[in-house]
């Protein structure tokens, strides 16, 4: 694994320390539903060849971040900037086009189309020739690349006809970040990758996530199974109510204080266990 | 259970049980005759079941096809009239009708579109709206009345090359393409990812919204194609042509083994269940058995065609919980 | 004279309007023809129609407002212009008798939905008389001006026997296309048809009563699969000798069957109404070759019109020897043999 020495300095936590441009940055999100204050003033940042762990309890804001992030809910105020340029979202089609793929906690895929068909959902091949022109796809290279595609990232699944209500969860999942991962070119958005899938597939779903690091990507990985986060990541964001509160290496945390710092106990406590 | 899990399969047996069962009362059935009425009355169905699949594969349903069939056939058939009287020459009258029948239906399927993409109202709503102020508005234009009276457009469209008339062709033609385009094509691949997830279709990137419009103006259009071919049949537009017909179209999608959630379906059996659907009107009418046992049999076929479909979903759910283990296995992470 | 439906912007805001007018009932004013009804204190007669688009009141109108000037007595004729049903002529109704007419003539659209106002005017001492259709409760009506359905079906036997050149050796299969066996006037003239046949032509068969349920289509589907089922000549036991169209979507759907054949002229088809479309496509050798339509039977809707304003008259003045009871008025037999004359006569004109 090529760990590039920049991202894994233990001071990353520190963005001024970066001489390069993060990969993805939101600054001052703001989000309201109705009376609610779902996201306030969140700023983070993630770099290129970097896993960033999201982290916080229930509603502490994170699927809100990550739709806004994607495209999918438009912020009340804020910035996204991906790569050091200003970009607003008018649809997850926006948010594709930048670069940034997300996989969505549930119903990231159409499970009445095949594997390759969701695989190439929203970017058809299409047939050559006059057929390509009249809109018709190229179904067959399409289910060969998909395997193709799974395999590189790390993941094989048996046909890629079939289609993928008749997959187990796990291979859902697996099919689901292979397609994120095989289209993303810079940003990597998993919303709990790891949840309704067993020991032995979370596992290798964490490979998968490292193979992604290895590419290049930065990797935004949303979990509230913290020995996972704390396994995979370099860095964790703690969110609480809406808020950013915690934004640190993942080796300034243990098990213990990263979920007090969650639940908020910490600030019950003298702050004996936890600089910055 | 591999027979009956494939519901076009079942439909062709049907098919030729009912074929068989008609002819052996009357020989007549199986004659160049009948077989024309067959596909005339096939064809009459045919657009607005393939229509009606587009819709319901989307995930929504289109309850205005029949009252659009009305509106169109009299509008088209105004102004036919107008242009017969002016002496105009008559393919150019025809050929004008299409385009004007074609057009208002489009114009249905957009008032569709916009109620159910901008005001957000349920398809089922929307097109309920539709259904009912286009039947009104045909007796309110034509007070009742036919429009028309022009017998060479029936001549025109009883004939043909043997059973398969001029009409005909042309749609059979049309439901072969838009039955290919539903199963090969872009927009045909966005059609059932939006039926089956639309939000995983929106997060694609793909325009959920104005595809779902596109499906309402082309279920509309082919509605309103249908009332020209009505017009030809009775070389008139009359208002209560298409009436009931939305029902029969959504009858022959869920025979067909389409199921009403979205998603799902082969078009392949959408057109054995509009054909099967014809058969059985027509050949009730022809051994001269009271065609009002036709709403009972098609009400048995639907039956038949759900329970298949709740069978086939429990057998596959039952086949993935056996295999779910040993294929769960086969995932592995790359080393 | 003839009247061709045209696509014509009076029409489509007419429709347009109409549609308005049913949304909103107080709009009452849009669907009425009205004469002169500023008078001191003259005789007005009420008339209040289902669907004054049909040319059918049309025509009753123009008979109706021909016995008023004679009379010398105002006409207040109102309907929806589209819409048959009770629901939308009640609030016609209620205006009118905010009116204070002297007189009721009314076409009620149901049996029993409009008695409860009707029973407004009887106890506002308003005369009222029944024309085409009538109310279940005949007691406080003054008079029924009606055609004869069952004669009518009758008639339809007769011109059809003719027609088909009907022999003690030959052997007649009739069809009969009605909009529903529930329609009280469908059921009247199938009653009458069958009666005739049954007293008369022991060679004519039945072979199927077809019900459209007034959707053309149905009723072309239906003809052509018997037309299929029974491809022998006419006159023979394997073939169709003669069609019944007995309401106005029949005689489309037989008419549309019959061209699709090349049956026209060789297959017998009798409709009812001589609504003008339908008098065009009366068969004659020499003059209308294409013509679908055998025979029609006609009603006198004109007369009718002209008597009900009549008897109204007569009521308001008190002159009630001469109102029968119930009027039935017998159908006219038009060809295509039938002099122009009589032809322009009978066909329902619009106005």
């Amino acid at each position: 694994m090529a760990d590039d020495p920049v991202t894994h300095d233990p001071t990353t936590d520190n963005p001024v320390t970066h001489d390069r441009v993060p990969a993805l940055e939101v600054r001052e999100i703001n989000k309201y539903y109705g009376g609610v204050h779902a996201l306030a003033d969140v700023s983070f940042r993630a770099y290129a060849g970097e896993i960033v762990g999201l982290v916080g309890d229930n509603g502490a804001g994170k699927s809100t971040l990550i739709k806004v992030i994607s495209g999918a809910h438009e912020p009340d105020a804020g910035e996204i900037y991906v790569d050091g340029v200003r970009h607003r979202w008018r649809s997850p089609q926006d948010a594709i086009e930048a670069g940034i793929e997300t996989l969505y906690q549930d119903s990231g895929l159409a499970p009445d189309l095949t594997i390759g068909s969701n695989i190439f959902l929203g970017r058809e091949k299409m047939r050559r020739g006059l057929l390509g022109r009249l809109g018709f796809v190229d179904q067959r290279a399409m289910e060969r690349e998909a395997l193709d595609d799974l395999k590189r990232v790390g993941i094989s699944v048996p046909l890629s006809k079939r289609t993928v209500a008749e997959l187990s969860g796990g291979q859902r999942q697996a099919v689901a970040i292979g397609r994120a991962i095989s289209w993303a070119r810079k940003v990597i958005l998993l919303d709990e990758p790891t949840n309704n899938i067993g020991a032995r597939q979370a596992i290798e779903v964490l490979d998968v996530m490292r193979s992604a690091r290895a590419q290049g990507l930065a990797v935004i990985f949303i979990s509230h199974t913290l020995p996972h986060v704390l396994d995979v990541t370099d860095r964790i964001v703690v969110m609480r109510l809406g808020r950013v509160v915690r934004d640190a290496p993942t080796t300034d945390f243990t098990a213990e204080n990263l979920l007090s710092t969650i639940t908020g106990l910490d600030e019950l406590r003298p702050p004996s266990t936890s600089p910055a | 259970m591999a027979v009956l899990a494939n519901q076009q399969m079942v439909l062709v047996v049907v098919l030729i049980a009912l074929v068989a069962f008609f002819w052996s009362r009357n020989h007549l059935f199986i004659s160049s005759s009948e077989i024309g009425n067959l596909l005339t009355d096939f064809s009459g169905l045919a657009l607005l079941s393939v229509g009606q699949m587009y819709v319901i594969v989307s995930g929504g349903i289109d309850l205005s096809v029949g009252s659009t069939v009305g509106v169109s056939g009299i509008l088209g058939a105004f102004v036919m009239q107008d242009m017969l009287n002016a002496h105009y020459p008559q393919v150019e009258v025809l050929l004008v009708g299409t385009v004007i029948c074609a057009a208002v239906g489009a114009a249905v399927g957009a008032i569709n579109a916009l109620m159910i993409t901008k005001a957000r109202l349920a398809p089922f709503v929307a097109t309920l709206v539709m259904l009912s102020a286009g039947a009104g508005l045909s007796l309110v234009f034509t007070g009742g009345a036919p429009v028309g009276l022009d017998s060479t457009a029936i001549i025109f469209s009883a004939s043909g090359v043997g059973p398969f008339s001029y009409p005909a062709i042309i749609i059979i033609v049309m439901v072969v393409i838009l039955g290919f385009y539903l199963h090969a094509s872009r927009y045909g691949r966005y059609t059932f990812a939006i039926g089956s997830n639309s939000f995983a279709a929106r997060a694609a990137g793909i325009n959920v919204q104005r595809h779902l419009a596109s499906i309402y103006v082309l279920s509309g259009t082919l509605a309103g194609l249908t009332g020209m071919f009505f017009y030809l049949r009775l070389g008139s537009g009359a208002p209560t042509s298409g009436q009931d017909m939305e029902l029969t179209a959504i009858a022959a999608v869920v025979i067909g083994g389409t199921s009403l959630f979205g998603g799902s379906g082969r078009m392949s059996g959408t057109v054995l269940g509009a054909f099967v659907l014809t058969v059985v009107t027509d050949g009730l009418i022809f051994i001269n058995i009271q065609p009002t046992w036709n709403q009972v049999v098609v009400g048995a076929f639907i039956f038949f065609a759900a329970a298949l479909q709740a069978l086939r979903l429990s057998s596959g759910g039952l086949a993935r919980l056996l295999r779910s283990g040993p294929i769960t296995e086969e995932v592995s992470g790359g080393r | 004279m003839l009247h061709p439906r045209r696509f014509t912007t009076r029409r489509v805001l007419r429709g347009l309007a109409a549609a308005s007018a049913v949304a909103s009932t107080s709009f009452v004013a849009l669907g009425t023809m009205s004469s002169n009804a500023s008078a001191s204190k003259p005789i007005t007669i009420a008339f209040s129609v289902g669907d004054t688009g049909d040319p059918f009141f049309q025509t009753m109108y123009l008979g109706a407002a021909a016995e008023a000037t004679k009379l010398h007595v105002n006409l207040n004729f109102q309907g929806n212009p589209a819409l048959y049903s009770p629901a939308t002529q009640l609030p016609y109704l209620d205006q009118i008798l905010a009116e204070k007419p002297s007189a009721l003539v009314v076409a009620p659209t149901d049996t029993k939905a409009l008695e409860s106002v009707v029973g407004e005017f009887v106890a506002r001492k308003i005369p009222v008389l029944n024309v085409d259709s009538g109310d279940a409760n005949q007691s406080n009506i003054t008079s029924w001006i009606t055609g004869n359905n069952i004669q009518g079906g009758a008639q339809a036997a007769i011109g059809l026997a003719k027609a088909m050149g009907y022999k003690k050796s030959g052997y007649y299969n009739v069809v009969v296309g009605v909009s529903s066996l529930t329609t009280s006037t469908d059921a009247a003239r199938l009653k009458g048809f069958k009666t005739e046949i049954a007293k008369k032509y022991p060679k004519m068969h039945i072979l199927d009563v077809f019900q459209s349920e007034s959707v053309s289509a149905t009723s072309t589907s239906d003809f052509n699969d018997v037309l299929s089922s029974h491809p022998g000549k006419p006159g023979t036991k394997g073939g169709v000798s003669g069609i019944f169209a007995i309401d106005g979507t029949n005689a489309t759907g037989a008419a549309a069957a019959l061209a699709g054949h090349n049956l026209v002229g060789k297959v017998k088809l009798i409709g009812y109404d001589a609504y003008a479309t339908n008098v065009q496509q009366l068969y004659n050798a020499k003059t209308n070759p294409h013509g679908a339509f055998t025979a029609l039977i006609a009603q006198q809707p004109y007369l009718e019109g002209q008597l009900a304003v009549k008897y109204a008259v007569e009521a308001v003045r008190h002159q009630t020897k001469g109102i029968p009871k119930l009027d039935t008025l017998p159908n006219i037999l038009l060809t295509g043999n039938t002099p122009k004359a009589t032809l322009a006569k009978y066909t329902y004109q619009a106005s």
